[in-house]
């Protein structure tokens, strides 16, 4: 019970979030890339959370800054997801050396430090949302990898896939009209957790100025406020905190879905 | 245990495959790489002088040959934003790395697995929820940003720690005076790395004492009349060893990942840093060598822990050779 009334809650919170990242061009007061007025202004009810150092509106920023962290972190997780599932089912239904090639390849992956790897990969390459959500997708696979393999084999040894089997059906029907299905839970419950991790891990990039430098986000927005030393005067209170704040909110919005989707893949497995 | 030497084996070798092709798979000249953003200020024959110094025009796996030299004879070049070879700057700041990521290791673990054992002796069915509820907020919260806030309300608003490197640079304290400033200096960043890995020692640590609590042997331990301290001690505390252990060694393989981002909002000087200045000015051969040095020094905590598994609980060497 109250797993499904957190989940419920958390997909509420994620939904409000999507809408305004979808109505930004109509909820937004202002256009953050196009409006400009006086920089760093205060609060106030023509701007709601002041301007920044080049007088862009912080709060149009911060509806418009939704979507590219919202677009990186659906991108990201759709990627990973994608490349861990289709790894980790070819690698168990069809074993043998393939299985074992693709194992090595994974426990690579499994092993170079994340946001090393991904902060080097950002700085070879031009950021755009797109290349960090392609980078952040292809260094995190291999989780999702390892589980839906060994999933894929303790379903391959049950007796109704084996009669499935027997009475001639092909491979590529059996992996998608049966063990898709019988997966289709824990990739849900895994794809809430990717996307969350991907909006984090996009965060921190831009915060670190590896972030797209044409497009707003969260951790774009934290990282300008920072280079122009929001910290010295109290503009960080409306400039750094209400960035965080969204990035919290929906990070703990997609662990309440992520909650509430564990406790149905667990029964499930019983 | 051999079959797992091997495996890392084969891990380092690819990292070090991997670090010496990266420059190559991807896009722009590889001059940009060794002389910075700009070589268009420069001329043909300067080029080609350069091209010619590090052995650019000689086939792929003749320049492999001269990566792997230099690699293992410490040649690591230089770096160009930097004007000092790699190596001198990564042994400049590596110690500092390690005493923040160090202290932060061994606080953490100790701290984390006492709250989270105490949290399940002390366990009341119907008040999970503030806990489960103030977990997920702390997990969320990014640690950067953290580390922003607490810079900016205990650092600058109130001015009770520096906002700045790892010790006063103006000064020239000595013995007891420049710890307690190193100290000083520590505490800030320290404190955000403690919040953010305390969380994975907590969980872990609970829920292997939760575990345990109901085990019969702990029941007829307590029977039997032995002392309260005695079995948490030796009866419950021993088993959450090997959790506890893991997650200790995962945050040591993945230690440069947590301080890229802490250090670079203190300015501390370590090599998260380094990493940072170095991506920040696309000084590749830095970049090159700091993501190297991270790489390894994790292949290296996974294979210790491996290892030591199995002299920590010797029924899992067992498992692993069947």
């Amino acid at each position: 019970m109250i797993h499904k009334k957190t989940a419920a809650a958390g997909w509420i919170i994620l939904i409000c979030m999507i809408a305004a990242a979808v109505l930004a061009p109509w909820l937004a007061p202002y256009n953050p890339y196009s409006d400009m007025f006086a920089t760093y202004l205060k609060p106030s009810p023509e701007h709601l959370l002041g301007t920044n150092d080049i007088g862009q509106d912080i709060f149009s920023e911060l509806l418009y800054g939704a979507r590219t962290s919202l677009e990186i972190g659906f991108l990201s997780a759709f990627l990973s997801i994608g490349i861990g599932s289709m790894i980790g089912i070819i690698s168990g239904w069809y074993g043998g050396n393939i299985d074992r090639f693709l194992m090595k390849i994974t426990a690579f992956f499994m092993t170079i430090p994340f946001l090393p790897t991904v902060i080097i990969l950002s700085a070879f390459t031009r950021p755009t949302p797109c290349t960090t959500s392609i980078i952040l997708g292809i260094m995190s696979w291999s989780g999702t990898a390892r589980i839906v393999r060994s999933q894929i084999l303790n379903l391959k040894s049950k007796e109704y896939i084996q009669t499935i089997k027997a009475m001639g059906a092909s491979n590529f029907y059996i992996l998608t009209r049966h063990i898709l299905k019988e997966l289709l839970p824990f990739l849900m419950y895994r794809s809430s957790a990717r996307v969350r991790s991907g909006i984090l891990s996009e965060s921190s990039l831009s915060f670190l100025g590896l972030g797209s430098t044409v497009v707003k986000s969260w951790g774009t927005i934290i990282y300008y406020a920072q280079a122009k030393n929001a910290l010295l005067t109290n503009a960080w209170i409306w400039w750094i905190l209400p960035p965080g704040f969204c990035i919290i909110l929906i990070s703990c919005s997609l662990t309440m879905i992520t909650y509430g989707a564990e406790s149905k893949t667990d029964r499930r497995l019983e | 245990m051999k079959k797992r030497i091997y495996h890392y084996l084969v891990i380092l070798v690819a990292v070090i495959v991997v670090n010496f092709l990266l420059p190559h798979l991807l896009p722009g000249s590889p001059l940009k790489s060794l002389v910075g953003e700009n070589p268009g200020d420069m001329t043909a024959a300067q080029k080609m002088g350069i091209l010619e110094a590090y052995h650019l025009n000689d086939p792929l796996w003749k320049q492999f040959l001269y990566y792997l030299r230099d690699l293992f004879s410490f040649h690591w070049g230089n770096s160009y934003s930097k004007r000092q070879p790699v190596t001198t700057l990564i042994a400049s700041r590596m110690g500092w790395t390690l005493l923040l990521a160090g202290s932060n290791m061994i606080l953490s673990t100790l701290i984390g697995t006492a709250l989270g054992a105490w949290s399940a002796l002390r366990r009341k069915e119907k008040k999970d929820l503030p806990l489960i509820i103030s977990t997920t907020i702390l997990d969320s919260i990014p640690s950067f940003w953290m580390a922003v806030i607490l810079l900016a309300v205990f650092g600058v608003k109130l001015g009770w720690f520096p906002i700045y490197g790892a010790y006063s640079m103006w000064e020239n304290y000595t013995g007891v005076k420049r710890i307690l400033d190193i100290l000083h200096h520590l505490a800030l960043p320290l404190l955000t790395m403690l919040v953010t890995s305390l969380m994975g020692f907590f969980t872990t640590s609970r829920y292997s004492v939760l575990q345990i609590l109901n085990e019969d042997y702990v029941k007829m331990a307590k029977m039997r009349g032995i002392p309260g301290n005695r079995v948490l001690i030796w009866y419950i505390m021993r088993n959450t060893l090997v959790p506890v252990f893991t997650m200790f060694m995962m945050e040591a393989g993945y230690l440069l990942s947590g301080s890229v981002l802490i250090e670079t909002v203190f300015s501390y000087p370590g090599l998260g840093t380094l990493m940072q200045e170095a991506v920040k000015a696309r000084d590749y051969p830095l970049i090159q060598y700091t993501f190297l040095i991270a790489s390894v020094m994790t292949v290296t905590a996974l294979f210790l822990a491996d290892i030591l598994y199995s002299k920590i609980d010797p029924r899992l060497e067992v498992l692993n050779d069947t």
